[in-house]
Formats: structure tokens, C-alpha cells, sequence
């Protein structure tokens, strides 16, 4: 018994405690102790943050590509689909969190147009069916210039747009949240709906990116600060 | 959000109700000794070679960050405002999400949520207490 267990390899763990570590356990027990929220909140929260990811928006636009009907259902009410692939916005407080709104509109992508979401006021960003946003999603230089310029950061993206296609950009706002259901691509017949939720990517349900049969991963994306001071 | 609704109400000041106030972005000394001695979490995986893209303490800043604007001491908007700022002035040279961290520390201190004399006691003590 020992033996295997000596035999047994550990994943590699950080064994240092970080300032920035203690920083977030002090303000949140201080934040605890002022009687600013409980610790019971905090955990239904924390344990939220932890549930979420873009595999239900993925599975929804898998199925959407294999299943005409859901497909309807999915465009006509994302709030309700969400359910069919396990999401419940309404959790973890039955309203939802304070940064997620219960409305949830899916956009369709076509030969023509081309939709990608931004938050230009903050990040607003459909959690709890896509999970956390990615770092550049929340930056003020990514949520500015996509508005201006979505041709050209769709680009820097390596999303090349034909001069047809039209682009739309859908900025989140107090009441909506957005996906993108990008188009099925070719090379995907016959496929099952696991194998086409591997190639629904983050990136792709953002709109920066489109499904491609290799590829599985989001591309890491460079960051670029703001030319100009925030003012909102 | 929670079930327990007989807790005392929170005295709330009356500054952190506003919404789009710029945060104070005079620099906080426990924070810029955080944000210049500190080791981030991109620096630690690396040592330890840990794959995990995000630290440990992420989901929980996040359940933070989520009470905080449940129970109306910090929305979400304003939050984010002040992150904003900061991020690109103050604290620019921090990756995220420790900018993140950081920012809402800076964030509820100049609101009066909490104070830099605390907040550095109560460090020293969860220090000693995770590196026991």
C-alpha cells in the first residue's frame, strides 16, 4: 500500500503563499467581520464562480447545428435553452448573481453576417452560460476600438472578414447578455454533437473567432493597453 | 442572496453609493509594497511548474467581488469603473487577475469599506497563519 503510494505522482504544486494570496483572504475576512456580506454568501458565490464554463454554450451550439428544433428554441429564448444544456441562470440566489442579467439573446451568424460581442461600459459577459471572460474581453482597449473598428480588430484577432460580410457588434447592456452561434463548418458531416462541442471554442461564441475542425483551443490572444485615460 | 436576513443592517458610507466616482488614485503604501514585492501568480506556476492559468484565490475574489455588489457596498458597474483606472495608471504593471485584487483593495479602502491599518494587521496575521 505504501508503495504504491510513494509510486504515485503528485501534481506539481505552489508552495509559497503569495502577498496577493494573504491580500484577498484579509479583505475578505475583514469584509466578513464589518458584517459587509456573510460568509455564507460569499461561498454560494465562490462556489458559482467555480461551476462555470463554456462548455454549456458549446453543447448549445452543437446541438443547435444537429437539431433544427432546438435551434429555434435556442434563438427564440436563450434564457429557457440554457436549461436544455444544464444552465439555470436564476442560480445561485434564485435571481441570478448582481453581474448577470436573465436575459440571454443568441445570435446567429450567416454567409453575411458576422456578430461579436463587447461590454463597452465594464465586461458584462454571459457567465453562466460561457463562464469566466477572458482577460482581454475586459480591457478598455479591446471594448473601445471593436465598436470603432470591428473589421480591423477582428483582424488583429486573425479573423479576416471578406469586404461582404457585414459585421455586427453587439454591446451587452444592463438587461441582455449575447453568444454568437457561429456557422457549422465544412468538414464537420456526419459528426456527433460531443465532437462538434470540441470545436465550439470561447473565442468562437464571442464572435473573434469561427470553428475550425482542428482546432479545440483558444488562441492566445496579446494584450494592448489603451492609448488614451479611462473616462467614462 | 443569503437566507439569513435577521443580520443587522450595514452601515453603508454614504460615498460608496455614488456611481462613477474616480477612485483617489493617490498610491496606498501597503498596496504599492504588494504590487512591487509581491510574486504573481504567472511567476509561481512557472517556478512550481504548475499548468493552472489562474491562481487559487481567483473564484474567491470573484465571490467577493459578487457579495460586495449583492449587498450593495460596491456595485459591479462602479467596481469595474475603478478598476479601470487604476489598472491603466496605478497598478499597469500588474498582470490580472492580481490587478483585479489589488484594484478592489485600493477601491474599498478609499471608500471607508476598510482601512489600510487593518488591513495591514490583519495580513500580518493571515501570514502567519498560512505560513504556520
Amino acid at each position: 500500500m505504501s508503495d504504491k503510494h510513494d509510486k504515485h505522482e503528485h501534481a506539481p504544486m505552489v508552495d509559497e503563499v503569495s502577498f496577493f494570496e494573504i491580500l484577498e483572504v484579509s479583505v475578505r475576512e475583514l469584509a466578513i467581520e464589518k458584517g459587509l456580506f456573510s460568509a455564507e454568501d460569499h461561498r454560494r458565490f465562490t462556489e458559482f464562480a467555480e461551476t462555470i464554463s463554456p462548455a454549456p454554450a458549446a453543447r448549445l451550439v452543437a446541438r443547435s447545428w444537429l437539431d433544427p428544433e432546438f435551434k429555434k428554441r435556442a434563438l427564440a429564448d436563450g434564457f429557457k435553452a440554457s436549461r436544455e444544456v444544464g444552465v439555470d441562470w436564476l442560480k445561485p440566489t434564485g435571481f441570478g448573481t448582481p453581474s448577470d442579467f436573465c436575459d440571454l439573446r443568441v445570435l446567429e451568424d450567416t454567409p453575411k453576417i458576422k456578430h461579436v460581442v463587447v461590454c463597452t461600459l465594464c465586461s458584462c459577459y454571459p457567465r453562466p452560460i460561457l463562464g469566466q471572460s477572458p482577460e482581454w474581453y475586459r480591457t478598455p482597449n479591446y471594448r473601445r476600438r471593436l465598436v470603432r473598428w470591428p473589421r480591423q480588430v477582428l483582424a488583429e484577432f486573425g479573423l479576416q472578414l471578406p469586404p461582404d460580410v457585414e459585421v455586427r457588434v453587439e454591446d451587452s447592456n444592463q438587461k441582455c447578455r449575447f453568444m454568437v452561434m457561429p456557422m457549422r463548418p465544412a468538414g464537420t458531416e456526419g459528426w456527433t454533437e460531443d465532437q462538434l462541442a470540441a470545436i465550439v471554442t470561447r473565442d468562437c461564441m464571442i464572435g473573434v473567432a469561427l470553428p475550425h475542425p482542428d482546432r479545440k483551443a483558444n488562441a492566445k490572444r496579446p494584450l494592448h493597453l489603451a492609448k488614451n485615460p479611462v473616462h467614462h | 442572496m443569503s437566507a439569513d436576513r435577521t443580520r443587522p443592517p450595514v452601515h453603508v458610507p454614504k460615498e460608496t453609493r455614488a456611481a462613477w466616482e474616480s477612485p483617489d488614485p493617490t498610491p496606498i503604501t501597503l498596496l504599492e509594497k504588494i504590487r512591487s514585492e509581491g510574486r504573481v501568480w504567472e511567476d509561481l506556476a512557472e517556478q512550481y511548474g504548475v499548468t493552472n492559468p489562474d491562481p487559487p484565490w481567483k473564484t474567491s475574489l470573484v465571490g467577493t467581488c459578487e457579495a460586495l455588489a449583492e449587498a450593495e457596498c460596491l456595485g459591479t458597474l462602479d467596481r469595474r469603473a475603478s478598476e479601470d483606472e487604476l489598472s491603466e495608471n496605478l497598478y499597469q504593471d500588474l498582470p490580472y487577475p492580481e490587478r483585479e485584487l489589488v484594484s478592489l483593495a485600493h477601491t474599498m479602502i478609499r471608500r471607508g469599506l476598510i482601512d489600510e491599518e487593518e488591513l495591514a494587521r490583519r495580513m500580518e496575521a493571515v501570514a502567519k497563519r498560512l505560513n504556520s
